[in-house]
């Protein structure tokens, strides 16, 4: 260590730039800082965060910490790492202090009082979708073209400043100027300034020339920028909650008290809980059911769509419709229509068990099940809601593996005189293959995963249905978290599911060899 | 070749031919009848859907079922409004109105056919003096001028009945007893449920905040993945490839399994209940990043090398060369984010649900009105109408690239 700093070259010489002395000491407030702040975390309990988020933090802070320490330890030496670590720290510094600042201000909430606002002036918005699609022919109107696009440019532009204007623009940044006035707020934003301005200097081509950076050493930091925003991002709102669900699914906690640490034991207590196990046999009698009714019909109306007949692209765009209209609108409408006194589906059974009745003389009756709330047939229910709602996807996704197949297979076909089913049979249904098997995970994963359709049936009944009949594991993890505030046993309920769905996922890549997603 | 085979063969070709023909019709109109049942079941819930958000709410507890909506039709006669009816007369069936009630009348039975009755007053039927067998019962017959012309049926037993006549002319007349008798019905779309619904439970304000969320995380994840998908596909830094497959590789674990710890960190920060719980966390998508930076990866580096040469910043390659040439990937994106923000429920379900109705979004709005809608199932479906619309809408605008996102991803 004496020798490093026996190498350092001495402090203030004129070759330095006039910023490189503060940058030092601030390289050392950050190192003592964080320390100071891991320690904090770990010795304070109930810091501002919930229990077992704090360890997270603690981890996170320690890991901060040591970067901090070398970073200051490079910068002295003028080490290109130095300034990758600074800048990196700097930047995560600034980010960190602007969101805690910003939050205080109550920002990321304000987005309810701009709805307020919005309510009242949502409608300019269609001024600047009407400048957008305009702007978009704009090409096909010949030689006014130009003309047409500044016209709809306008348009945009003045819709753009009544929207702004009507949604109180002025009286918002002035509430803002007021908010920003206050110690807490003023600290966190003069810390993001500094931070930020380290940052800048650190980027500019004086700090790369000091640090010795190189043109791979330059991108480096350039590459740090571009991730950025994905990477605090996925570090807070995934990785990290990710790391928290883990470490709270072995913890009894009820979202207020202490969470106490209780090891594997909701994981043992899932094997003999009988509601848990009633779920994964719903689950496994919806899949086996609602899989193929969601996969077979789809396979057979892409061979059907792929014949080219005139008209194909119109029916795919219809099978495509139930899966994007919402999943909450369309299983209110299949609630209406499965209602067993006024629903469409009984009437329907009715009228075709007498149109049997009267050609051949039979006397059956009609059975007319209660859809939703007859314990038997409500799981059947939601099997029929989901096989319509996917099988149109499906059918697009056979339809893009279908196209993939080569023509000349089938002239071939065609010469020896097979007909459309030899050629179904021994040609389509081989080579789609890999797109079957990638049809029949994602639909297993989906199913897997039921939750809203089984919710919105039942309620404002329970969701679990009649008799639990369409009690699923997300509906199980849902009553735990939300309802009982079994918040630990819940997150095992999850990472139990996960567990299945990754089998499910491991078995898809095998089938499929590991060419399928990282192919670049 | 002999030449008396010649037109054997000819015959055998048209044969053939025909044949042919005849299979392709036989397998085409298969095929059609096929895609047009499915295409059957898959329209008719929007049907029902469209058509029951134009009914009355009574319409739409009616059985036997109907599509259309109907509303009973009512006239002014007289200067009063009277309920209008749909009976036959000796010129059809018509709409008649009410003229008198309380008229002393016989039901009267087909001695051929005992199901077939009809009420007529006495004062119009004539006894024949003959009876006639009903059921073991000996019954008298009489002889009507009804409505199908002149019958002779059996009297069963003494009732009332109403005098109706023809709106459009007195002298058609028929007879019926009022209770049971047909209502006439007009379709009748109640175009006002679209503005009763929107005024109602701060509707249109659920409408506003899905708006207003859906074009802050298609925004925001369109700029984050593109310039994620830059960094991963033309810098260069270590460990890039490998924090790829790791960032990537999340797309396989559930957003289930993150539901709980997200909430809690909502609860820390304060964000729950409110909209930004809905926007700040999803702006973020593994899946956009891996799309955009695969799409970049098929751009000729040329490109970029000749503006590198001009020093130009990454920064004004990125937006001025990459994103202009990457308009399919970015619309593909911006329809797959659209539907994923327009359509989320599970997670407003559990971080707004019914603390603040001011924040409601579209989907919390219909499941809410779902669970109160048993007296006015028309106001749901109106609302149901509004929420599917937009996305229709995008999906008629922009079909090609929900079809291209379904092709190359496969992901919902």
């Amino acid at each position: 260590m004496t020798a490093a700093i026996g190498e350092a070259p001495v402090l203030g010489t004129d070759a330095d730039p006039r910023w490189f002395a503060p940058l030092l000491v601030w390289r050392g407030i950050v190192a003592v800082a964080l320390a100071a702040l891991t320690l904090g975390a770990v010795v304070q309990r109930g810091l501002v965060l919930d229990g077992p988020i704090r360890w997270v933090l603690v981890a996170a802070l320690a890991g901060a910490t040591a970067a901090a320490v070398m970073a200051l330890l490079w910068t002295r030496r003028r080490d290109h790492r130095g300034r990758v670590t600074g800048f990196a720290l700097d930047g995560l510094i600034g980010v960190i202090a602007a969101f805690i600042a910003l939050n205080r201000m109550d920002i990321f909430t304000g987005l309810d009082a701009v709805g307020d606002e919005f309510n009242g002036s949502a409608s300019w918005l269609l001024l600047i979708v009407l400048g957008w699609l305009v702007s978009g022919f704009a090409d096909r109107t010949g030689t006014n073209a130009e003309f047409v696009k500044t016209a709809a440019r306008y348009t945009m532009l003045v819709g753009l400043a009544v929207l702004l204007l009507t949604m109180n623009l002025l009286a918002g940044i002035l509430e803002f100027v007021q908010r920003a006035v206050g110690t807490e707020v003023i600290a966190f934003t003069a810390v993001a300034i500094v931070a930020f301005t380290f940052t800048k200097i650190l980027w500019g081509d004086r700090a790369a020339a000091l640090f010795n950076t190189n043109q791979s050493q330059a991108e480096t930091l350039e590459g740090l920028l571009f991730v950025a925003p994905n990477a605090l991002g996925f570090l807070t709102f995934f990785a990290g909650p990710l790391v928290v669900s883990l470490f709270i699914s072995f913890t009894e906690w009820d979202g207020l008290t202490d969470a106490v640490f209780v090891g594997f034991q909701h994981y043992a207590d899932l094997l003999s809980d009988d509601l848990f196990l009633r779920s994964l046999r719903n689950i496994l009698v919806f899949g086996v059911i609602a899989i193929p009714a969601a996969v077979v019909p789809a396979l057979l109306l892409a061979a059907l769509l792929n014949s080219k007949l005139p008209g194909m692209r119109v029916f795919r765009a219809i099978y495509f419709l139930p899966s994007i209209a919402g999943v909450v609108g369309v299983t209110l409408i299949w609630k209406q229509l499965f209602n067993s006194t006024v629903g469409f589906l009984n009437y329907a059974i009715l009228q075709v068990t007498d149109f049997f009745n009267g050609l051949f003389g039979s006397g059956l009756t009609a059975p007319q099940p209660q859809w939703i709330s007859d314990s038997n047939i409500a799981l059947f229910s939601v099997i029929i809601l989901f096989a319509w709602q996917t099988i149109g996807f499906n059918t697009v996704l056979f339809l893009a593996g279908m196209q993939g197949i080569d023509g000349g297979l089938y002239e071939a076909a065609d010469i020896d005189g097979a007909s459309p089913w030899v050629r179904f049979r021994r040609i389509t249904v081989p080579l789609l293959k890999p797109t079957t098997v990638f049809v029949v995970a994602t639909t297993t994963i989906l199913a897997l995963q039921l939750f809203n359709e089984p919710f919105i049936l039942q309620s404002p009944a329970p969701p679990a249905g009649p008799g639990n009949s369409t009690l699923t594991p997300v509906v199980y993890l849902y009553q735990n978290a939300f309802q009982q505030f079994q918040i630990g046993y819940a997150s095992a309920v999850a990472w139990a599911l996960f567990i299945l769905i990754f089998g499910v996922t491991l078995l898809y890549f095998r089938r499929q060899g590991e060419d399928g997603v990282l192919t670049a | 070749m002999s030449v008396d085979t010649m037109p054997d063969r000819d015959a055998q070709i048209r044969r053939d031919r025909r044949g042919r023909i005849l299979r392709t019709i036989v397998t085409r109109g298969g095929a059609y009848a096929i895609l047009l049942g499915f295409a059957a079941i898959m329209l008719f819930p929007f049907v029902f859907m469209v058509a029951s958000a134009l009914k009355t709410p009574e319409d739409t507890f009616r059985y036997p079922p109907k599509v259309l909506p109907r509303s009973p039709s009512v006239a002014e006669i007289d200067g009063e409004d009277v309920e209008l009816f749909a009976l036959p007369t000796s010129e059809g069936t018509r709409e008649v109105f009410l003229a008198e009630s309380g008229i002393e009348a016989g039901l009267f039975v087909n001695p051929n056919d005992p199901e077939a009755t009809l009420a007529w007053p006495l004062a119009l039927a004539s006894d024949t003096g003959t009876t006639a067998t009903v059921e073991g019962e000996a019954l008298p017959v009489f002889s009507i001028d009804g409505p199908t012309g002149t019958v002779e049926l059996a009297l069963q037993r003494n009732t009332s009945v109403g005098r109706f006549v023809a709106t459009d002319d007195p002298d058609v007349v028929t007879f019926a007893v009022v209770r049971t008798a047909a209502r006439a019905e007009a379709v009748d779309p109640q175009w006002q449920n679209f503005s009763e619904i929107i005024e109602l439970r701060n509707f249109d304000r659920s409408l506003t905040n899905t708006i207003l969320v859906t074009i802050l995380v298609v925004g925001g994840t369109l700029f984050t993945s593109i310039m994620g998908g830059y960094a991963f596909s033309r810098v260069q830094f270590p460990g890039r490839d490998k924090i790829f497959v790791a960032y990537i590789g999340s797309i396989m674990i559930p957003f289930i399994v993150l539901i709980v710890p997200l909430f809690r960190l909502m609860v820390s920060l304060g964000w729950v209940n409110t909209l930004g719980s809905l926007v700040w966390p999803f702006l973020f998508n593994a899946y956009g990043t891996f799309l955009m930076r695969q799409f970049f990866v098929s751009i000729p580096k040329d490109l970029e090398e000749a503006a590198f040469i001009d020093g130009a910043k990454r920064w004004r390659i990125l937006w001025g060369i990459f994103v202009p040439l990457s308009w399919p990937a970015i619309a593909t994106l911006a329809t797959f984010m659209f539907l994923y923000a327009w359509n989320s429920f599970i997670w407003p379900l559990v971080s707004i649900n019914l603390g603040n109705p001011d924040d409601f979004v579209l989907t919390l709005a219909l499941q809410t009105l779902g669970g109160q809608a048993g007296e006015s199932p028309n106001l749901l479906f109106a609302a149901i109408v509004l929420s599917v619309t937009v996305p229709f809408l995008v999906f008629a605008f922009a079909q090609r690239y929900f079809v291209e996102n379904v092709a190359t991803s496969g992901i919902k």
